[in-house]
């Protein structure tokens, strides 16, 4: 027994020096040791070859058609206007074939609709070893199935453990470190060290993920002062941009360990959390926000204006609000390589402790992020157009399909005055047309 | 859905009556079951799902129509509360686009389903004829999205686009007589000339068989 006790002591001691001596120093300093370079060449290497085994045992014919697949559609649109269709139909005003128009449309919206694909993950090529992205793939070979086993092991067994004890040292650290410096007066001392905590803390937490990133036009990094905007995929985002900059964080108060973090951390470093009650209240968001971006001591704010998590194949809408605050917006694109891990929070399929699972049981997080030139709004142009013009870049610069439906569909249903539009445009076809024509009331046309 | 031996013959039964390809029949279950909410059914509400039709003005005729028994192909008349799969498919075969090797014969009852589906939308109340409150009726329901328009304006353009129908189908008419309603002999009159077998399908990419686990 007592044996066993002493091993015990003896094997985690080693495994926390080694977390220590690896890891969370250079975590410290911000170098890396290599050690998660190696690994990701070992594991493009081993799915390179897993693909390749794939495509021998299935036909090429199948895996050319897979690839087809995975291009999101079955019907071919025609992408004709309302007005052009309708105009190469009439002969006169109003016409009963103006029904054909809207009852195509109403039928291709039927078999297959852009929305709701966009809230389910995305679906990959070729596997990648992981019984979650398995949809197409039935058995291959015995030497695949050993190798997928081997994963199965060495993410549960290796890399799951060894992900937790750097979560959990991450999070106490952040909490301990910002509560800390939260003691010491205000100062450029305080300033210093809060950014350093905060570096350090999220360099931990993306290491916990496995986290690989690849940044990319590091002059245009947010500078204080100014607002900066991305597209919004999962909770680990804010992580992935804190990596590498200190940003004041915007959102909403929560309870339980989110609230503490939430309460350790704006005493060192000035977020902006915003009770529950707040957040209806439009006009009081709008003015707290004004007055930190006024302020240029303050670090630059971090928002989402998508609003919710998008699978991170399409931008959707951006929300006018955040546009309309003023000072200069840096838009910044996140994209995610599915290959190695899917990174895209389903809120209604999986919840918070199970989405966590799943991502540190994936093979790794890795992801690449563009710094966008700093846009500021022109004259002239409103909060939406200018929200669009920041949309567009974001999804040209991330290779993302650009949507101008709003995230907020996954969970409620069309606002009404967007429904109306269709109908107003088409009477204005129509009532454009005859009144010139037949418009007068009563009398027979013609 | 798997590749069972009852599978595949039920997929090719639906494939001869509703002249689809097995590999459309597949993707289009994949789509009912995603509506269905994995149910073996549809009903009205589970159109409600799908964002991109609700700013269709004619949305309502549109759901509808899966619902109406007449384009079902049953012998009885009114709506019917929830389709199968099988049902679904029928409708859908309304809105296929021509293929090459059709004769003259397949041709024109091709284009006389497309039409009838067409009639069913405007007339419905099932008598067989679209009077002037169902022309009216649709009318509105294209135009009621804009305020400006008041119904009276609304109203005199269903007016005058009936009198045009009637021109063609009835010739001049005598200053007493009453024109009921488009049959719809008269509606295919209407449409005589007209190439509508372009405007009315949904055009199928072609793919190959993708196998399926869930």
């Amino acid at each position: 027994m007592e044996a066993w006790g002493a091993a015990a002591t003896a094997a985690l001691s080693v495994w926390l020096a080694l977390v220590l001596g690896l890891i969370l120093l250079p975590s410290v300093i911000g170098v890396s040791l290599g050690i998660s370079e190696l690994y990701m060449t070992v594991l493009v290497k081993t799915l390179e070859w897993a693909t390749r085994r794939i495509e021998k045992g299935v036909k090429k014919q199948q895996a050319r058609m897979l690839k087809d697949s995975a291009s999101n559609g079955i019907i071919q649109r025609v992408d004709t206007t309302m007005e052009k269709e309708i105009a190469s139909l009439h002969r006169a005003d109003f016409e009963l074939s103006d029904i054909f128009y809207f009852c195509r449309k109403g039928f291709e919206a039927i078999v297959e609709d852009e929305v709701t694909q966009r809230f389910s993950s995305e679906e990959l090529v070729s596997w990648n070893l992981l019984t979650r992205t398995n949809v197409n793939f039935q058995y291959i070979s015995l030497r695949l199935t050993i190798v997928w086993v081997i994963g199965v092991l060495v993410r549960y067994c290796l890399l799951l453990p060894l992900r937790l004890t750097l979560a959990t040292i991450g999070i106490h650290s952040m909490i301990v470190g910002t509560t800390l410096v939260g003691c010491l007066p205000n100062g450029s001392i305080k300033d210093w060290l809060s950014e350093l905590v905060h570096l350090t803390c999220s360099r931990i937490l993306v290491r916990a993920l496995s986290g690989t990133i690849h940044y990319h036009n590091k002059e245009n990094k947010p500078q204080k002062g100014g607002i900066c905007v991305a597209n919004h995929t999962s909770p680990i985002d804010v992580i992935i941009l804190t990596n590498d900059g200190c940003y004041a964080m915007v959102g909403q108060a929560h309870g339980g360990l989110m609230g503490v973090i939430q309460r350790a951390t704006v005493k060192a470093c000035p977020h902006v959390w915003f009770e529950r009650s707040e957040v209806k209240d439009r006009h009081l968001v709008m003015k707290r926000l004004k007055e930190h971006v006024a302020d240029k001591n303050k670090l630059p704010i971090l928002i989402f204006p998508e609003g919710t998590c998008i699978n991170n194949t399409s931008v959707m809408m951006f929300k006018k609000g955040s546009f309309e605050i003023g000072g200069t917006i840096y838009p910044v694109a996140i994209k995610y390589d599915p290959q190695f891990g899917d990174a895209f929070w389903n809120s209604s399929k999986y919840n918070a402790v199970s989405y966590l699972l799943r991502l540190m049981t994936s093979w790794a997080i890795v992801c690449n992020v563009w710094y966008l030139p700093p846009m500021v709004r022109e004259e002239g142009e409103d909060a939406v157009q200018f929200a669009n013009r920041v949309k567009s870049a974001i999804a040209l610069q991330g290779g993302l399909t650009e949507l101008p439906w709003d995230g907020g569909l996954k969970r409620a249903k069309v606002k009404e005055t967007f429904k109306e539009e269709q109908q107003k445009n088409y009477s204005k076809m129509i009532v454009g047309n005859g009144s010139s024509g037949n418009l007068s009331s009563g009398t027979e046309p013609d | 859905m798997g590749s069972s031996h009852s599978m595949s013959e039920e997929i090719q039964e639906l494939a001869e009556k509703t002249g689809f390809t097995s590999e459309q029949i597949e993707h289009l279950h994949r789509r009912f079951k995603q509506l269905s909410g994995d149910q073996p059914t549809i009903r009205k509400e589970h159109f409600d799902n799908i964002p991109d039709l609700e700013f269709n003005p004619i949305r309502s005729k549109i759901v509808h129509a899966f619902f109406d028994k007449r384009n079902l192909r049953q012998e009885s008349d009114g709506l019917a509360d929830e389709i199968n799969f099988e049902d679904f498919l029928t409708i859908m075969s309304y809105f296929r686009p021509i293929e090459m090797n059709m004769n003259e014969e397949q041709l024109d009852h091709f284009r006389k389903e497309k039409l009838k589906f067409l009639f069913h939308m405007y007339d419905s109340d099932h008598d067989g004829k679209i009077t002037l409150q169902e022309y009216r009726n649709v009318v509105e329901e294209l135009l009621s999205g804009n305020p400006h328009l008041e119904k009276e304006s609304a109203r005199s353009i269903a007016d005058g686009a009936m009198m045009e129908a009637a021109s063609i189908c009835v010739g001049q008419m005598e200053p007493d007589q009453v024109y009921e309603g488009i049959t719809f002999e008269d509606f295919l009159k209407m449409w005589q000339g007209i190439d509508i077998e372009t405007k009315m399908h949904v055009r199928f990419l072609n793919m190959e068989t993708i196998a399926q686990c869930h």
